[in-house]
Protein backbone atom coordinates (compact mmCIF):
# COMPACT_ATOMS: atom_id res chain seq x y z
CA UNK A 1 0.00 0.00 0.00
CA UNK A 2 1.17 3.69 -1.20
CA UNK A 3 0.03 6.10 1.95
CA UNK A 4 0.56 9.57 2.08
CA UNK A 5 -0.22 11.77 5.17
CA UNK A 6 -0.04 16.06 5.34
CA UNK A 7 0.12 17.92 8.41
CA UNK A 8 -0.12 21.74 9.58
CA UNK A 9 2.19 22.57 11.73
CA UNK A 10 0.24 21.76 14.57
CA UNK A 11 0.41 18.49 13.72
CA UNK A 12 -3.22 18.27 12.76
CA UNK A 13 -3.38 15.89 9.97
CA UNK A 14 -5.12 17.43 6.73
CA UNK A 15 -5.27 14.89 4.73
CA UNK A 16 -4.43 10.55 4.33
CA UNK A 17 -4.64 8.70 1.32
CA UNK A 18 -4.30 4.93 1.10
CA UNK A 19 -3.87 2.93 -2.42
CA UNK A 20 -2.50 0.17 -3.61
CA UNK A 21 1.13 -0.11 -4.66
CA UNK A 22 1.26 -3.21 -6.78
CA UNK A 23 3.30 -3.93 -9.52
CA UNK A 24 2.70 -1.61 -11.90
CA UNK A 25 1.86 1.47 -9.81
CA UNK A 26 4.42 1.52 -7.20
CA UNK A 27 6.45 4.25 -9.64
CA UNK A 28 2.80 5.96 -9.29
CA UNK A 29 2.96 7.69 -5.58
CA UNK A 30 2.42 10.76 -7.48
CA UNK A 31 -0.79 10.13 -8.10
CA UNK A 32 -1.47 9.74 -4.42
CA UNK A 33 0.36 12.32 -3.44
CA UNK A 34 -2.50 14.46 -6.00
CA UNK A 35 -5.30 12.29 -4.46
CA UNK A 36 -4.19 13.95 -0.71
CA UNK A 37 -3.44 17.42 -2.15
CA UNK A 38 -7.00 17.46 -3.55
CA UNK A 39 -8.08 16.15 -0.16
CA UNK A 40 -6.46 19.07 2.18
CA UNK A 41 -7.23 21.85 -1.00
CA UNK A 42 -3.78 22.62 -1.28
CA UNK A 43 -1.07 22.86 -4.13
CA UNK A 44 2.31 20.60 -4.41
CA UNK A 45 4.24 23.63 -3.91
CA UNK A 46 2.59 25.07 -0.28
CA UNK A 47 3.65 21.48 1.05
CA UNK A 48 7.28 22.70 3.05
CA UNK A 49 8.84 19.24 3.19
CA UNK A 50 7.92 15.75 2.37
CA UNK A 51 9.71 12.46 3.57
CA UNK A 52 9.39 9.43 1.56
CA UNK A 53 9.62 5.81 4.14
CA UNK A 54 9.30 2.52 3.30
CA UNK A 55 10.33 -0.25 1.19
CA UNK A 56 9.88 1.79 -1.75
CA UNK A 57 10.90 5.23 -0.86
CA UNK A 58 13.78 5.83 -3.08
CA UNK A 59 10.36 5.32 -5.51
CA UNK A 60 9.22 9.27 -4.89
CA UNK A 61 11.57 11.42 -7.08
CA UNK A 62 9.41 14.74 -5.52
CA UNK A 63 10.85 13.71 -1.71
CA UNK A 64 13.37 16.31 -0.19
CA UNK A 65 14.25 12.90 1.68
CA UNK A 66 14.38 9.63 2.11
CA UNK A 67 14.18 8.08 6.22
CA UNK A 68 13.39 4.56 6.97
CA UNK A 69 10.58 3.16 8.30
CA UNK A 70 12.47 2.51 11.56
CA UNK A 71 12.57 6.18 12.41
CA UNK A 72 8.80 6.97 10.98
CA UNK A 73 6.99 4.24 12.54
CA UNK A 74 8.70 5.15 15.90
CA UNK A 75 8.20 8.50 15.20
CA UNK A 76 3.87 7.85 14.21
CA UNK A 77 3.42 5.34 16.93
CA UNK A 78 5.05 7.55 19.84
CA UNK A 79 2.54 9.99 18.58
CA UNK A 80 -0.74 7.85 18.72
CA UNK A 81 0.49 6.33 21.92
CA UNK A 82 3.60 8.10 23.98
CA UNK A 83 3.08 4.98 26.35
CA UNK A 84 4.51 2.74 23.44
CA UNK A 85 7.24 0.40 24.89
CA UNK A 86 6.83 -1.82 21.93
CA UNK A 87 5.45 -1.43 18.41
CA UNK A 88 4.64 -4.27 16.18
CA UNK A 89 4.63 -3.19 12.90
CA UNK A 90 2.67 -6.62 10.22
CA UNK A 91 2.68 -5.44 6.63
CA UNK A 92 1.97 -7.39 3.86
CA UNK A 93 5.74 -8.07 3.09
CA UNK A 94 7.60 -8.15 6.63
CA UNK A 95 6.89 -7.77 10.23
CA UNK A 96 9.18 -5.62 12.74
CA UNK A 97 8.84 -5.26 16.07
CA UNK A 98 9.78 -1.97 17.50
CA UNK A 99 11.49 -1.43 21.37
CA UNK A 100 10.60 1.97 22.56
CA UNK A 101 11.20 4.29 25.21
CA UNK A 102 10.17 7.83 25.48
CA UNK A 103 10.07 8.13 21.62
CA UNK A 104 13.23 6.91 21.12
CA UNK A 105 13.83 3.50 19.15
CA UNK A 106 15.93 1.37 21.34
CA UNK A 107 15.82 -2.25 19.44
CA UNK A 108 14.24 -3.91 16.66
CA UNK A 109 13.18 -7.85 15.32
CA UNK A 110 12.95 -7.93 11.83
CA UNK A 111 11.58 -10.58 9.76
CA UNK A 112 11.33 -9.85 5.62
CA UNK A 113 12.76 -13.25 3.98
CA UNK A 114 9.76 -14.92 5.00
CA UNK A 115 6.14 -15.17 3.98
CA UNK A 116 4.88 -16.77 7.23
CA UNK A 117 4.85 -14.33 10.19
CA UNK A 118 3.73 -11.35 7.68
CA UNK A 119 0.44 -10.19 6.11
CA UNK A 120 1.22 -12.26 2.84
CA UNK A 121 0.50 -15.59 4.91
CA UNK A 122 -3.32 -14.47 5.43
CA UNK A 123 -3.35 -12.80 1.78
CA UNK A 124 -2.85 -16.21 0.20
CA UNK A 125 -4.74 -18.23 2.40
CA UNK A 126 -7.65 -15.96 1.69
CA UNK A 127 -6.75 -16.56 -1.36
CA UNK A 128 -6.72 -20.34 -1.50
CA UNK A 129 -9.88 -20.35 0.29
CA UNK A 130 -12.03 -17.86 -1.94
CA UNK A 131 -12.64 -15.53 0.91
CA UNK A 132 -12.10 -11.74 1.38
CA UNK A 133 -9.17 -10.99 3.48
CA UNK A 134 -11.75 -8.57 5.36
CA UNK A 135 -13.62 -11.79 6.30
CA UNK A 136 -11.16 -14.16 7.44
CA UNK A 137 -10.69 -13.02 11.09
CA UNK A 138 -15.15 -12.94 11.95
CA UNK A 139 -15.15 -16.70 10.66
CA UNK A 140 -12.00 -17.33 12.73
CA UNK A 141 -13.40 -15.81 15.99
CA UNK A 142 -16.48 -18.49 15.80
CA UNK A 143 -14.05 -21.33 16.09
CA UNK A 144 -14.02 -23.41 19.12
CA UNK A 145 -11.58 -26.35 18.14
CA UNK A 146 -8.68 -24.59 16.25
CA UNK A 147 -6.91 -26.97 13.21
CA UNK A 148 -3.20 -27.12 13.97
CA UNK A 149 -1.74 -26.55 11.41
CA UNK A 150 2.23 -27.81 11.03
CA UNK A 151 3.75 -26.33 8.10
CA UNK A 152 5.69 -22.85 8.44
CA UNK A 153 6.05 -22.16 5.24
CA UNK A 154 3.08 -20.44 3.38
CA UNK A 155 2.83 -22.33 0.42
CA UNK A 156 3.23 -25.70 2.56
CA UNK A 157 0.60 -24.22 4.73
CA UNK A 158 -1.94 -23.54 1.96
CA UNK A 159 -1.56 -27.52 0.46
CA UNK A 160 -2.44 -28.26 4.36
CA UNK A 161 -5.37 -25.98 4.31
CA UNK A 162 -6.39 -27.93 1.32
CA UNK A 163 -6.33 -30.98 2.94
CA UNK A 164 -7.61 -30.39 6.15
CA UNK A 165 -11.02 -28.58 4.08
CA UNK A 166 -10.90 -32.11 1.67
CA UNK A 167 -11.03 -33.95 5.27
CA UNK A 168 -14.17 -32.28 6.69
CA UNK A 169 -12.48 -29.82 8.96
CA UNK A 170 -14.85 -26.80 9.39
CA UNK A 171 -13.69 -23.65 7.94
CA UNK A 172 -13.02 -21.38 11.05
CA UNK A 173 -11.34 -24.55 12.71
CA UNK A 174 -8.88 -24.26 9.95
CA UNK A 175 -8.60 -20.31 9.98
CA UNK A 176 -8.43 -20.16 13.66
CA UNK A 177 -5.43 -22.80 13.08
CA UNK A 178 -3.48 -20.07 10.25
CA UNK A 179 -4.51 -16.99 12.95
CA UNK A 180 -2.61 -19.14 15.31
CA UNK A 181 0.30 -19.75 13.64
CA UNK A 182 1.04 -16.14 12.66
CA UNK A 183 0.60 -15.00 15.50
CA UNK A 184 2.84 -17.62 17.13
CA UNK A 185 5.21 -16.85 14.71
CA UNK A 186 5.62 -12.55 15.30
CA UNK A 187 5.18 -13.61 19.37
CA UNK A 188 7.95 -15.71 18.87
CA UNK A 189 10.01 -12.67 16.91
CA UNK A 190 9.11 -10.11 19.32
CA UNK A 191 9.71 -11.46 22.34
CA UNK A 192 13.40 -11.39 21.91
CA UNK A 193 12.39 -7.78 22.75
CA UNK A 194 11.09 -8.33 26.10
CA UNK A 195 7.72 -7.36 25.82
CA UNK A 196 6.05 -4.31 28.31
CA UNK A 197 3.14 -2.64 27.97
CA UNK A 198 1.56 -0.67 25.86
CA UNK A 199 1.89 -3.02 23.22
CA UNK A 200 0.94 -1.28 20.05
CA UNK A 201 0.23 -3.16 17.03
CA UNK A 202 0.11 -1.04 13.09
CA UNK A 203 0.20 -2.49 9.80
CA UNK A 204 -2.46 -4.18 7.31
CA UNK A 205 -2.68 -6.93 9.66
CA UNK A 206 -3.58 -5.10 12.55
CA UNK A 207 -7.10 -4.55 11.06
CA UNK A 208 -7.71 -8.65 11.76
CA UNK A 209 -9.19 -8.99 15.15
CA UNK A 210 -8.17 -13.17 15.47
CA UNK A 211 -4.07 -12.03 15.17
CA UNK A 212 -5.02 -9.29 17.43
CA UNK A 213 -6.42 -11.95 20.00
CA UNK A 214 -4.04 -14.88 19.41
CA UNK A 215 -1.46 -11.99 19.93
CA UNK A 216 -2.96 -10.74 23.26
CA UNK A 217 -2.77 -14.43 24.58
CA UNK A 218 0.59 -15.26 23.23
CA UNK A 219 2.09 -12.36 24.57
CA UNK A 220 -0.24 -12.34 27.94
CA UNK A 221 -1.29 -8.29 27.32
CA UNK A 222 -3.43 -6.08 25.56
CA UNK A 223 -2.58 -5.41 22.18
CA UNK A 224 -3.73 -1.29 21.60
CA UNK A 225 -4.44 -0.57 17.57
CA UNK A 226 -4.52 2.49 16.46
CA UNK A 227 -7.95 4.06 14.51
CA UNK A 228 -5.71 3.40 11.46
CA UNK A 229 -3.42 1.26 11.83
CA UNK A 230 -1.81 1.93 8.16
CA UNK A 231 -0.88 4.91 8.53
CA UNK A 232 1.65 5.48 11.29
CA UNK A 233 4.55 5.21 9.36
CA UNK A 234 2.88 7.90 7.20
CA UNK A 235 2.26 10.13 10.43
CA UNK A 236 6.05 9.58 11.56
CA UNK A 237 7.21 11.00 8.08
CA UNK A 238 5.00 13.62 8.17
CA UNK A 239 5.89 14.71 11.93
CA UNK A 240 9.73 13.95 11.13
CA UNK A 241 9.06 17.00 7.95
CA UNK A 242 7.28 19.24 10.66
CA UNK A 243 10.12 18.98 12.49
CA UNK A 244 12.97 20.03 10.25
CA UNK A 245 10.82 22.79 8.94
CA UNK A 246 10.25 23.90 12.43
CA UNK A 247 14.14 23.51 13.87
CA UNK A 248 15.27 25.40 10.36
CA UNK A 249 12.70 28.11 11.02
CA UNK A 250 13.82 28.45 14.69
CA UNK A 251 17.75 28.60 13.63
CA UNK A 252 17.27 30.64 10.84
CA UNK A 253 18.49 28.29 8.71
CA UNK A 254 17.43 27.76 4.25
CA UNK A 255 15.60 24.87 4.34
CA UNK A 256 17.31 21.93 1.93
CA UNK A 257 14.93 21.27 -0.39
CA UNK A 258 15.68 19.13 -3.71
CA UNK A 259 14.56 20.68 -7.05
CA UNK A 260 11.42 18.47 -7.44
CA UNK A 261 8.32 17.83 -9.43
CA UNK A 262 5.50 15.98 -8.63
CA UNK A 263 6.78 13.45 -11.29
CA UNK A 264 6.26 9.73 -11.32
CA UNK A 265 9.43 7.53 -10.72
CA UNK A 266 11.25 6.58 -14.18
CA UNK A 267 13.90 4.41 -12.95
CA UNK A 268 11.99 1.50 -15.65
CA UNK A 269 12.25 3.53 -18.47
CA UNK B 1 12.57 -65.63 -8.63
CA UNK B 2 9.59 -63.40 -7.24
CA UNK B 3 8.36 -59.95 -8.48
CA UNK B 4 8.35 -57.44 -6.14
CA UNK B 5 6.51 -53.79 -5.88
CA UNK B 6 7.76 -50.52 -4.82
CA UNK B 7 5.25 -47.87 -4.07
CA UNK B 8 6.14 -44.23 -4.16
CA UNK B 9 3.35 -41.73 -3.67
CA UNK B 10 4.46 -37.91 -3.53
CA UNK B 11 2.62 -35.21 -3.25
CA UNK B 12 2.90 -34.09 -6.35
CA UNK B 13 3.26 -37.78 -8.46
CA UNK B 14 2.68 -41.23 -7.23
CA UNK B 15 4.97 -43.35 -8.45
CA UNK B 16 5.03 -47.31 -8.81
CA UNK B 17 7.54 -50.19 -10.34
CA UNK B 18 7.64 -54.33 -10.08
CA UNK B 19 11.15 -55.98 -9.98
CA UNK B 20 11.96 -59.29 -10.54
CA UNK B 21 15.69 -60.02 -9.78
CA UNK B 22 16.79 -56.72 -9.62
CA UNK B 23 15.39 -55.97 -13.03
CA UNK B 24 12.52 -53.28 -13.75
CA UNK B 25 9.66 -55.21 -15.07
CA UNK B 26 7.17 -52.45 -14.89
CA UNK B 27 6.79 -48.73 -13.81
CA UNK B 28 4.14 -45.94 -13.67
CA UNK B 29 3.54 -42.37 -12.94
CA UNK B 30 0.32 -40.65 -12.12
CA UNK B 31 -1.09 -37.59 -10.47
CA UNK B 32 -1.28 -37.93 -7.03
CA UNK B 33 -4.49 -35.86 -6.78
CA UNK B 34 -5.64 -34.70 -3.52
CA UNK B 35 -6.35 -38.63 -2.05
CA UNK B 36 -3.88 -40.21 -1.66
CA UNK B 37 -5.75 -44.13 -1.27
CA UNK B 38 -7.21 -43.50 -4.30
CA UNK B 39 -3.79 -42.96 -5.90
CA UNK B 40 -2.10 -45.87 -4.24
CA UNK B 41 -5.33 -48.38 -5.29
CA UNK B 42 -5.51 -47.07 -9.13
CA UNK B 43 -1.60 -47.44 -9.40
CA UNK B 44 -1.38 -51.07 -8.01
CA UNK B 45 -4.13 -52.02 -10.13
CA UNK B 46 -2.48 -50.58 -13.32
CA UNK B 47 0.89 -51.61 -12.87
CA UNK B 48 -0.46 -55.09 -12.46
CA UNK B 49 -2.49 -54.82 -15.36
CA UNK B 50 0.72 -53.30 -17.39
CA UNK B 51 2.70 -56.91 -16.00
CA UNK B 52 0.22 -59.26 -16.37
CA UNK B 53 0.67 -59.87 -13.05
CA UNK B 54 -2.24 -60.72 -10.25
CA UNK B 55 -2.08 -59.45 -6.41
CA UNK B 56 -0.90 -62.92 -5.76
CA UNK B 57 2.01 -62.90 -7.59
CA UNK B 58 3.87 -59.96 -5.86
CA UNK B 59 5.40 -61.24 -2.97
CA UNK B 60 6.33 -58.48 -0.84
CA UNK B 61 5.24 -54.51 -1.80
CA UNK B 62 6.72 -51.71 0.31
CA UNK B 63 5.78 -48.01 0.09
CA UNK B 64 7.60 -44.60 0.79
CA UNK B 65 6.72 -41.32 0.24
CA UNK B 66 4.56 -38.31 1.46
CA UNK B 67 1.40 -40.57 1.66
CA UNK B 68 2.97 -43.75 2.14
CA UNK B 69 1.46 -44.18 5.71
CA UNK B 70 -2.47 -44.30 4.69
CA UNK B 71 -1.96 -46.99 1.73
CA UNK B 72 -5.29 -48.80 1.94
CA UNK B 73 -3.88 -52.28 1.07
CA UNK B 74 -1.24 -54.72 2.48
CA UNK B 75 1.98 -53.56 2.11
CA UNK B 76 5.47 -52.31 4.19
CA UNK B 77 6.49 -48.21 4.62
CA UNK B 78 9.85 -47.72 4.68
CA UNK B 79 11.31 -43.88 4.50
CA UNK B 80 12.05 -42.25 1.49
CA UNK B 81 15.58 -41.46 2.45
CA UNK B 82 16.53 -45.40 2.72
CA UNK B 83 14.58 -45.96 -0.51
CA UNK B 84 16.35 -43.39 -2.62
CA UNK B 85 19.88 -44.47 -0.66
CA UNK B 86 18.76 -48.23 -2.20
CA UNK B 87 17.22 -47.02 -5.18
CA UNK B 88 20.23 -44.92 -6.12
CA UNK B 89 22.80 -47.33 -5.20
CA UNK B 90 21.18 -50.18 -7.35
CA UNK B 91 21.45 -47.82 -10.14
CA UNK B 92 24.82 -46.30 -9.46
CA UNK B 93 26.37 -48.09 -7.02
CA UNK B 94 29.62 -45.91 -6.81
CA UNK B 95 27.54 -42.89 -5.87
CA UNK B 96 28.63 -41.52 -2.74
CA UNK B 97 26.01 -38.23 -2.38
CA UNK B 98 22.80 -38.15 -3.84
CA UNK B 99 20.57 -35.00 -4.10
CA UNK B 100 16.82 -35.83 -3.92
CA UNK B 101 14.83 -32.94 -5.00
CA UNK B 102 10.90 -33.52 -4.84
CA UNK B 103 8.05 -31.21 -5.08
CA UNK B 104 7.78 -30.61 -1.12
CA UNK B 105 11.17 -31.11 0.28
CA UNK B 106 14.68 -31.96 -0.71
CA UNK B 107 17.46 -34.35 1.19
CA UNK B 108 20.96 -34.87 0.34
CA UNK B 109 22.01 -38.10 1.69
CA UNK B 110 25.59 -39.75 1.93
CA UNK B 111 26.32 -43.03 0.90
CA UNK B 112 29.56 -45.45 2.13
CA UNK B 113 29.67 -46.91 -1.72
CA UNK B 114 28.12 -50.28 -0.49
CA UNK B 115 24.44 -48.90 -0.35
CA UNK B 116 24.71 -47.33 3.75
CA UNK B 117 23.26 -44.26 4.35
CA UNK B 118 26.39 -42.61 6.69
CA UNK B 119 25.00 -39.02 6.94
CA UNK B 120 22.01 -37.55 5.61
CA UNK B 121 20.09 -33.34 5.55
CA UNK B 122 16.54 -32.61 4.83
CA UNK B 123 14.85 -29.12 4.20
CA UNK B 124 11.29 -29.73 4.02
CA UNK B 125 10.38 -26.46 6.50
CA UNK B 126 9.90 -24.08 2.85
CA UNK B 127 9.06 -24.15 -0.54
CA UNK B 128 11.83 -22.47 -1.77
CA UNK B 129 14.29 -25.23 -1.16
CA UNK B 130 12.15 -27.85 -3.07
CA UNK B 131 10.50 -28.34 -6.89
CA UNK B 132 7.34 -26.56 -5.12
CA UNK B 133 9.67 -22.93 -6.23
CA UNK B 134 9.58 -23.74 -9.32
CA UNK B 135 6.40 -25.21 -9.61
CA UNK B 136 5.27 -21.62 -8.54
CA UNK B 137 7.25 -19.63 -10.55
CA UNK B 138 6.08 -21.27 -13.67
CA UNK B 139 2.46 -20.81 -12.73
CA UNK B 140 3.08 -17.11 -13.04
CA UNK B 141 5.06 -17.57 -16.41
CA UNK B 142 1.95 -19.48 -17.34
CA UNK B 143 4.59 -22.12 -18.20
CA UNK B 144 4.50 -26.05 -18.09
CA UNK B 145 7.20 -27.25 -15.37
CA UNK B 146 8.81 -29.72 -17.79
CA UNK B 147 9.81 -26.70 -20.00
CA UNK B 148 10.91 -24.00 -17.79
CA UNK B 149 14.45 -25.85 -17.33
CA UNK B 150 15.44 -25.66 -21.30
CA UNK B 151 14.12 -22.85 -21.64
CA UNK B 152 16.03 -21.22 -18.34
CA UNK B 153 19.20 -22.51 -20.19
CA UNK B 154 18.83 -19.13 -23.10
CA UNK B 155 19.03 -17.06 -20.32
CA UNK B 156 22.66 -14.96 -20.18
CA UNK B 157 21.86 -12.45 -17.24
CA UNK B 158 19.67 -14.55 -14.81
CA UNK B 159 17.33 -12.34 -12.08
CA UNK B 160 18.64 -12.91 -8.56
CA UNK B 161 15.91 -13.24 -5.90
CA UNK B 162 16.56 -11.67 -3.11
CA UNK B 163 14.40 -13.35 -0.17
CA UNK B 164 14.89 -17.07 -0.28
CA UNK B 165 11.32 -17.01 0.13
CA UNK B 166 8.85 -18.83 -2.97
CA UNK B 167 5.73 -16.48 -1.89
CA UNK B 168 7.97 -13.04 -1.75
CA UNK B 169 9.97 -15.05 -5.34
CA UNK B 170 6.49 -15.11 -6.42
CA UNK B 171 5.81 -10.83 -6.18
CA UNK B 172 9.25 -10.39 -7.16
CA UNK B 173 8.84 -12.33 -10.90
CA UNK B 174 5.44 -10.76 -11.28
CA UNK B 175 7.70 -6.85 -10.57
CA UNK B 176 10.15 -8.26 -12.79
CA UNK B 177 7.68 -9.54 -16.03
CA UNK B 178 6.35 -5.77 -15.16
CA UNK B 179 9.66 -4.45 -15.84
CA UNK B 180 9.62 -6.30 -18.79
CA UNK B 181 12.25 -8.62 -17.77
CA UNK B 182 12.23 -11.98 -20.09
CA UNK B 183 10.67 -15.39 -19.03
CA UNK B 184 14.13 -16.97 -19.62
CA UNK B 185 16.07 -14.67 -17.30
CA UNK B 186 13.77 -14.87 -14.45
CA UNK B 187 13.61 -18.67 -14.96
CA UNK B 188 17.31 -18.64 -15.24
CA UNK B 189 16.95 -16.93 -11.89
CA UNK B 190 14.79 -19.27 -9.75
CA UNK B 191 16.85 -22.26 -10.80
CA UNK B 192 19.51 -20.48 -9.90
CA UNK B 193 18.02 -19.96 -6.45
CA UNK B 194 17.22 -23.61 -5.51
CA UNK B 195 20.29 -25.09 -6.94
CA UNK B 196 22.13 -22.46 -4.46
CA UNK B 197 19.43 -23.85 -1.59
CA UNK B 198 20.52 -27.35 -2.72
CA UNK B 199 24.53 -27.02 -2.66
CA UNK B 200 24.05 -25.19 0.92
CA UNK B 201 22.51 -28.65 1.84
CA UNK B 202 25.28 -30.80 -0.09
CA UNK B 203 28.00 -28.12 1.82
CA UNK B 204 26.42 -29.25 4.94
CA UNK B 205 27.15 -33.24 4.76
CA UNK B 206 29.86 -32.44 2.91
CA UNK B 207 30.23 -33.46 -1.34
CA UNK B 208 31.79 -36.75 -2.07
CA UNK B 209 32.03 -38.05 -5.37
CA UNK B 210 30.81 -39.04 -7.58
CA UNK B 211 27.22 -37.16 -6.82
CA UNK B 212 23.88 -38.05 -8.14
CA UNK B 213 20.30 -36.43 -8.57
CA UNK B 214 17.16 -37.72 -8.16
CA UNK B 215 13.80 -37.17 -7.82
CA UNK B 216 11.89 -34.95 -10.20
CA UNK B 217 14.30 -32.07 -10.01
CA UNK B 218 16.26 -34.43 -11.81
CA UNK B 219 14.29 -34.16 -14.53
CA UNK B 220 14.93 -30.38 -15.34
CA UNK B 221 18.36 -29.54 -16.98
CA UNK B 222 18.21 -25.72 -16.13
CA UNK B 223 18.50 -27.14 -12.49
CA UNK B 224 21.27 -29.50 -13.18
CA UNK B 225 23.13 -26.94 -15.39
CA UNK B 226 22.64 -24.55 -12.52
CA UNK B 227 23.97 -26.71 -9.92
CA UNK B 228 27.12 -28.24 -12.61
CA UNK B 229 28.12 -24.40 -12.10
CA UNK B 230 28.10 -24.45 -8.46
CA UNK B 231 30.33 -27.38 -8.80
CA UNK B 232 28.11 -30.03 -8.51
CA UNK B 233 28.95 -32.83 -11.02
CA UNK B 234 25.62 -35.16 -11.47
CA UNK B 235 24.87 -38.41 -12.09
CA UNK B 236 21.31 -38.58 -13.55
CA UNK B 237 19.16 -40.95 -13.80
CA UNK B 238 17.08 -42.14 -16.87
CA UNK B 239 14.23 -41.63 -15.09
CA UNK B 240 15.09 -39.97 -11.67
CA UNK B 241 11.58 -39.95 -10.67
CA UNK B 242 11.62 -43.71 -10.04
CA UNK B 243 14.38 -43.78 -7.88
CA UNK B 244 12.36 -43.96 -4.74
CA UNK B 245 9.95 -46.80 -5.92
CA UNK B 246 12.72 -48.73 -7.37
CA UNK B 247 14.67 -48.85 -4.39
CA UNK B 248 11.58 -49.53 -2.30
CA UNK B 249 10.91 -52.43 -4.83
CA UNK B 250 14.74 -54.07 -4.35
CA UNK B 251 14.60 -53.44 -0.65
CA UNK B 252 11.04 -56.04 -0.74
CA UNK B 253 12.86 -58.17 -3.28
CA UNK B 254 15.94 -58.43 -0.56
CA UNK B 255 13.34 -58.64 2.63
CA UNK B 256 12.04 -62.02 0.76
CA UNK B 257 14.66 -63.64 -0.35
CA UNK B 258 16.61 -63.19 3.17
Amino acid sequence: MTKVVIVDQEEKICASVIKHTGAEHRRLANQVMQQALAQASLEFDEIAYVIATGYGRIMVPFADRQITELTCHTRGVFHLNPNVRLAIDIGGQDAKGLKINNGRLLNFVMSDKCAAGTGRYLETTAHTLGLRLEDLDSISLKSSNKVSISSTCTVFAQQEVISRLSEGAPLEDILAGIHDAIASRVARMVERLKVEPDVVLTGGVAKNAAVVKALEEKLGCKILVPQEPLLSGAIGAALLSKEIIQKARERCEPIRRKQRRLDEATFFK
Amino acid sequence: MVYCMGIDIGSGTSKGVITKDGKLEAYILLPSGINYKVAAQKLRDELLMQAGLAIDDIASTISTGHGADIIPFNNKHVADMLCCAKGISHLFPSVRTVIDVQRQSSQVIKLDGKGLVTDFVISDMCASGSGCFLEVIANILQLELKEIGALSLKSENPVIFTTGCAVFGESEAISRVAEGISKEDILAGVHLALAGKLAALVEKVGLEKPCAISGGGGLNVGLIKKLEELGLHLLVPPQPQLVNALGASIMAEEQVTN
